[in-house]
């Protein structure tokens, strides 16, 4: 998927008539908008987790009823824990090696 | 005169909306197809548009619902964000 931030040449934008404090800036605003871009990301791959595990009934509605709605939430919490395990068991391995 | 500096913060920005825009229906259309057209037929019934649209709505409210969750761990500090970033 394309997440990547592209700097293009857009006409008029002569990059080293910039100053260096204008420079900085431009730096810290695209490390701003990488990460931006990654959680979008990762949201982008929760949801389509999330939803394949807990839309399962019929479209009846366009709301998420009372049990969806629970769903989702524990679905990115516990996501997060099983994050979490797999580091922890990584960095348990690594040692042990 | 135009300041080339927020020209390419426009850009950078509007690249990221598109980007994400086009993620998102990428991915509705992946599990909305899936759902409602089970087996293609010479045209789509007005029973699987009603679908869709239900389906769509319900991406889209199932999306603001992980992003809110996922946002309220980012903004905690959880341990091992930067980890999560290569998922």
């Amino acid at each position: 998927m394309d997440s990547s931030i592209t700097l293009g040449g857009s006409p008029g934008a002569d990059l080293t008539k910039l100053s260096d404090r204008e420079k900085q800036e431009l730096q810290q605003f695209v490390v701003n908008e990488s990460q931006k871009a990654r959680i979008q990301q990762s949201i982008h791959s929760l949801t389509d987790i999330c939803f394949r595990k807990c839309i399962t009934a019929k479209m009846s509605s366009g709301k998420l009823d009372r049990t969806e709605e629970p769903c989702m939430q524990n679905c990115v919490d516990r996501f997060m824990d099983a994050n979490m395990t797999v580091l922890r068991q990584l960095e348990q391995m690594r040692t042990q090696m | 005169m135009s300041d080339p500096k927020q020209a390419i913060m426009d850009q950078v920005r509007q690249q990221a909306a598109l980007s994400n825009a086009r993620a998102l229906i990428e991915k509705v259309n992946e599990h909305c197809f899936e759902r409602c057209v089970p087996k293609p037929g010479s045209s789509l019934s007005s029973a699987e548009t009603t679908c869709y649209t239900h389906c769509m709505e319900k991406y889209m409210a199932s999306w603001n619902t992980v992003s809110r969750q996922y946002l309220g761990h980012v903004q905690q500090g959880v341990q091992g964000q930067a980890a999560f970033g290569a998922f």
